[in-house]
């Protein structure tokens, strides 16, 4: 009687990787159209807490020309640091407060020029007959800081008024619910 | 991972080598994830600037408002408020006598008569939107910014 070999299964050990490039693929969609590519527009601001406030819809406000005012304490880094702010304490250092439009910093003096420039870029057609000038159609949002100083949104609220900006909006957080 | 592929090449000899495009998509899901940021739920309170007006005061009209002073008390580093000439203790205080003065106002058929802040400089800023939440809260939509305000009396 001859011995019969037991067969020998070859297993070809693939990994494969169909499903997992699926997955990854979706993870990338998801990721890339979740980045908000607006940021520049908003700094990172803490805003003070309003269960009233009312969150605008975008298409409400699709077409719109906006120009966004952010006020905040400069951030704690290598060479800066407020310990007042970062214990939660008032802030009224002048130089610690940052007014910023799309990235570029300003002081309270210095928004002025940027608040006329944007004021006039989209002036209304007409006169308006209660103002008796050309009013600004452009709506400015101001983004401040729940520690920031009132003198600040002040100042900018004066000079909007001052250039024919009428529109304005004050961002507020929601609170989060428990 | 080296040399993994899409397809069998015995069976099929045309296979894609899938490795480098799984890592350029690992490269973009980490830098994707490492810059995606939750933003806070905000929204915003509409504070229309008058058109004729603007901030250049009330002329010789008699004023008819309520007025809710807001200081900053340097010494004790708290914020001081006032409605009228009565110190105000809380928010559901300041709440009460704000709906009772537009009450008042109703009753005398001026329903229009807005909400004045009239805050310190140094206020936080908190301090302001909180009263504005205060009257959104009484159903008040007309509130006014007063620029600057004296020391308490």
């Amino acid at each position: 009687m001859s011995r019969r070999k037991a067969p020998t299964v070859k297993e070809d050990v693939t990994c494969n990787l169909i499903p997992m490039i699926d997955i990854m693929f979706l993870l990338l969609l998801f990721f890339m159209l979740s980045a908000d590519m607006t940021q520049r527009e908003f700094e990172d601001v803490v805003l003070p807490s309003a269960d009233q406030v009312q969150e605008v819809p975008k298409d409400k406000t699709a077409g719109e020309e906006t120009t966004t005012i952010n006020i905040y304490h400069r951030p704690d880094s290598a060479t800066f640091t407020c310990p007042l702010y970062a214990h939660g304490s008032l802030c009224r250092d002048p130089s610690h407060w940052i007014i910023s439009v799309r990235s570029a910093e300003y002081t309270p003096d210095t928004i002025r020029d940027q608040i006329r420039n944007e004021a006039e870029a989209s002036l209304e057609a007409e006169v308006d007959p209660e103002a008796g000038k050309r009013m600004s159609a452009r709506k400015v949002i101001i983004r401040a800081d729940h520690m920031a100083p009132y003198g600040d949104i002040q100042k900018i609220l004066q000079y909007c008024g001052e250039f024919g900006i009428y529109k304005i909006e004050v961002a507020a957080a929601a609170p989060t619910k428990a | 991972m080296a040399g993994a592929s899409i397809g069998d090449n015995e069976e099929n000899p045309v296979a894609i080598n899938v490795t480098a495009m799984v890592d350029v998509i690992f490269c973009l899901c980490v830098f994707f994830m490492c810059s995606l940021h939750f933003r806070q739920l905000e929204g915003k309170f509409d504070t229309w600037l008058p058109k004729g007006k603007g901030s250049a005061g009330v002329g010789d009209s008699v004023i008819q408002e309520i007025r809710v002073a807001v200081y900053w008390d340097e010494p004790n580093g708290r914020v001081v408020r006032q409605l009228g000439n009565r110190m105000i203790a809380n928010d559901e205080e300041l709440q009460a006598l704000i709906a009772e003065a537009h009450a008042d106002f109703v009753k005398l058929n001026k329903p229009d008569t807005p909400v004045t802040i009239d805050a310190d400089a140094r206020v936080p800023w908190s301090e302001v939107i909180n009263i504005v939440n205060i009257c959104k809260r009484d159903q008040i939509d007309k509130i006014e910014f007063a620029m600057g305000a004296g020391p308490p009396q």
